[in-house]
């Protein structure tokens, strides 16, 4: 979900969603507590397909319990082969005026294109795009890569739907350089590894906006988030809804990740 | 004394320390309450929210009207426009790895009593494209070709010349939109992080041909052309390597980078250089001064935290004129300055040298859906300049937007010599 994020590869995850679920076979005494780091990257195979794949992002942004936007997004992730970072194509579907325009990221190298013009422009991480969410918020990210988790306790908080939910409070510092978020605090399911909330500040420690990861239904294999509402730091009354839809497994060829190639894609 | 006091004290601060304590729980417990409330809010908003996902279509058509005073410079009338554009923009995939695409856009234009009235019909790109597979891609028509990184100025965007056919606004975005592509085979083979691409661009016709609806193959396809470009991505530089050439011309190189300073600031350069003449004797036919001439574009792009973008660009085109040259044209012959400047404009290379250009857009400036977009033109050679605001606001489907130009400058210089001192449109146009 967030920015410049590198993933670790699928079977690392793989091996330490295994590795907990083993653990957790074991006798009390043997049993040693799993990390934070290991919490965290269990929940990011919960957000992450295993796989190059697609999926549809409709943002709807409202002020004051008002619509006042709302976007569609095919976005298409393949997290890299060295270093497992993701790279993500992104296609604006909807609304119609900027309807096929194109972004690609590929940690802090982000690119715009524009169809009509034959553009292809260069952003910075904080030029935005899409309003409240930041260009990183609507691709595929692994945290694992980029933060280091520091366990802050268990704690019973309310998740997205309401109910209360026994988590583990990571409180997450950014290793690299690139990251979107300096410090995020995430709350995640002590029972299934499920991201439940996250809070995501700035260097001076501003609160920039809070995450509830809900609508859990299997999708590619597993039970993942279909939606995020994402509530604005400063404004609560600055509501982003992220609804996640269409995954699907997909071949995305390397040579398609890059600049030259915006003027060419199409979606099948 | 002092002991009997100190007790007292004691008592007194501490009854501050666990006012202050109780304070602060109760304050924190509010905030948290407050907190909590506020996202209890927020999810009941998302769980009514019922918006579907919708699916990017194969076209875009919109139809653009325009009302438009202008001052002239030379007699302070003022003159009435109005302007009717349709634009239609069509991609689709007709088989496995076959690709259509088709971009025209019809300008009509009332200038009463000004240039540029009539009907203009730009047909910006037609072409059939084959991807024989993932990472090899032919292309075969009218293709919009460009190049460069800049904002305001392109010397490696090779394929502009006498592209534009009708101005609707001076905003680079709209002149690099509305454009006729040229027609040529174009290849182009890609890997991991690079590409090549190699286009032939043929002669087609002799002249230009202004009729409205006329394909003016002549504006594009006046010359055999070519092009080669590789690109590969080093660190996080991104350089592009061009070579171009044609009849009539030495090859010219070229090259494109950009790079990130920080989270706010993308640096960017471009650069053009081969043998030519000035632009002064391939307009007056004058004395062969081939030279290696350089042309150049570079500058900063920096957004503010609420997402105001600001580029500034330094221009130099080692074609155009130096100051001196210019200004002794601009008080010699007028028929040599007009010359000049007839055949520079349609060219889209600056005048003259050096000059300096900034670009500002500020998206939801100030309320949502509002935009406000701001540029200035500086000549270096004459200090005149050229100034263009816009004011926009976007429904799902509908733009309004007022643009205001003025030109400054003595009425011989770079900018000021426009026909129009000012000029105001009010733009409206509806996404069907």
């Amino acid at each position: 979900m967030h920015a410049r994020i590198r993933e670790v590869p699928a079977l690392i995850a793989l091996v330490a969603l295994a590795s907990l679920s083993a653990l957790a076979w074991l006798p009390g005494e043997a049993l040693a507590a799993p990390t934070a780091q290991a919490i965290l990257t269990a929940s990011d195979a919960v957000r992450n397909p295993d796989k190059p794949f697609s999926l549809t992002v409709t943002l709807i942004e409202y002020r004051n319990a008002r619509q006042t936007d709302g976007n569609t997004l095919n976005v298409y992730s393949k997290a890299e082969a060295a270093g497992g970072q993701f790279r993500s194509l992104i296609r604006f579907a909807a609304p119609v005026r900027d309807m096929n325009k194109l972004m690609l990221k590929n940690g802090n190298d982000l690119w715009f294109f524009d169809p009509s013009s034959k553009a292809s422009i260069r952003l910075s991480p904080q030029q935005r795009l899409l309003g409240q969410a930041a260009n990183g918020d609507v691709v595929t990210v692994n945290l694992a890569r980029d933060y280091r988790a520091e366990l802050a306790g268990e704690e019973t908080i309310q998740d997205g739907d309401r109910q209360p939910r026994k988590c583990h409070k990571l409180v997450l510092a950014g290793i690299a350089s690139d990251v979107t978020y300096h410090r995020i605090e995430m709350w995640i399911d002590v029972a299934t590894s499920r991201p439940v909330k996250a809070k995501f500040y700035t260097e001076s420690g501003q609160l920039l906006k809070t995450a509830y990861y809900r609508r859990y239904q299997p999708q590619l294999g597993a039970e993942r988030p279909t939606e995020a509402v994402i509530i604005d730091g400063l404004d609560p009354n600055w509501v982003t809804v992220m609804r996640y839809s269409d995954y699907a497994y997909r071949d995305i060829p390397e040579a398609w990740l890059q600049r030259d190639y915006l003027p060419r894609f199409r979606p099948e | 004394m002092t002991a009997r006091r100190a007790p007292g004290v004691s008592v007194r601060v501490l009854a501050r320390i666990l006012a202050r304590v109780f304070v602060g729980v109760l304050a924190g417990s509010v905030a948290c309450a407050s907190a909590r409330a506020s996202d209890d809010a927020a999810l009941s908003i998302a769980d009514q929210a019922t918006a579907v996902p919708e699916e990017a279509r194969d076209w875009r058509f919109y139809a653009e009207g325009a009302l438009r005073e202008s001052t002239r410079r030379a007699t302070g009338a003022v003159v009435h426009g109005e302007r009717l554009s349709f634009d239609l923009r069509y991609d689709k995939a007709i088989a496995p790895g076959w690709r259509v695409v088709f971009a025209d856009r019809l300008d009509m234009n009332r200038y009463y009593g000004g240039a540029g009235d009539g009907n203009v019909n730009t047909l910006k790109e037609a072409y059939l494209s084959w991807q024989a597979q993932p990472d090899r891609i032919a292309d075969l028509g009218r293709i919009n070709v460009r190049n460069g990184v800049a904002t305001g100025y392109n010397p490696t965007d090779y394929f502009k010349a006498g592209a534009v056919r009708s101005v609707s606004s001076l905003d680079p975005a709209s002149l690099r939109e509305n454009r006729l592509g040229s027609a040529m085979l174009r290849g182009q083979a890609l890997w991991e992080g690079g590409s090549v691409s190699a286009l032939y661009s043929p002669k087609l016709a002799d002249r230009p041909n202004p009729g409205a609806y006329n394909l003016d193959l002549g504006s594009t396809n006046r010359r055999d052309r070519w092009l080669v470009s590789v690109s590969q991505q080093v660190g996080a530089l991104n350089p592009q390597v061009l070579l171009s050439g044609g009849e009539g011309q030495s090859a010219q190189l070229g090259l494109n980078l950009t790079g990130l300073l920080n989270d706010a600031t993308v640096a960017f350069a471009e650069w053009s250089g081969g043998r030519s003449r000035s632009l002064l004797t391939q307009a007056l036919a004058g004395a062969d001064d081939t030279a290696f001439r350089n042309r150049v574009a570079a500058g900063l792009t920096y957004t503010t935290p609420w997402n105001l973008t600001l580029t500034a660009e330094v221009d130099y085109n080692g074609a155009g004129l130096e100051k001196d040259a210019w200004n002794a044209l601009r008080s010699g012959s007028l028929a040599a300055y007009g010359r000049y400047r007839t055949f520079v404009t349609p060219l889209q290379d600056p005048a003259t040298r050096h000059s300096l250009f900034f670009y500002a857009t500020w998206t939801d400036a100030l309320m949502k859906h509002l935009d406000l977009s701001a540029m200035v033109r500086r000549d270096a050679a004459d200090a005149s300049r050229l100034q263009w605001i816009e004011v926009r606001y976007h429904w799902t489907r509908v733009d309004l937007a007022l643009q205001a130009q003025v030109n400054s400058g003595h009425p011989t210089s770079n900018f000021g010599a426009a026909t129009d001192r000012r000029l105001t449109q009010v733009v409206l146009r509806y996404f069907f």
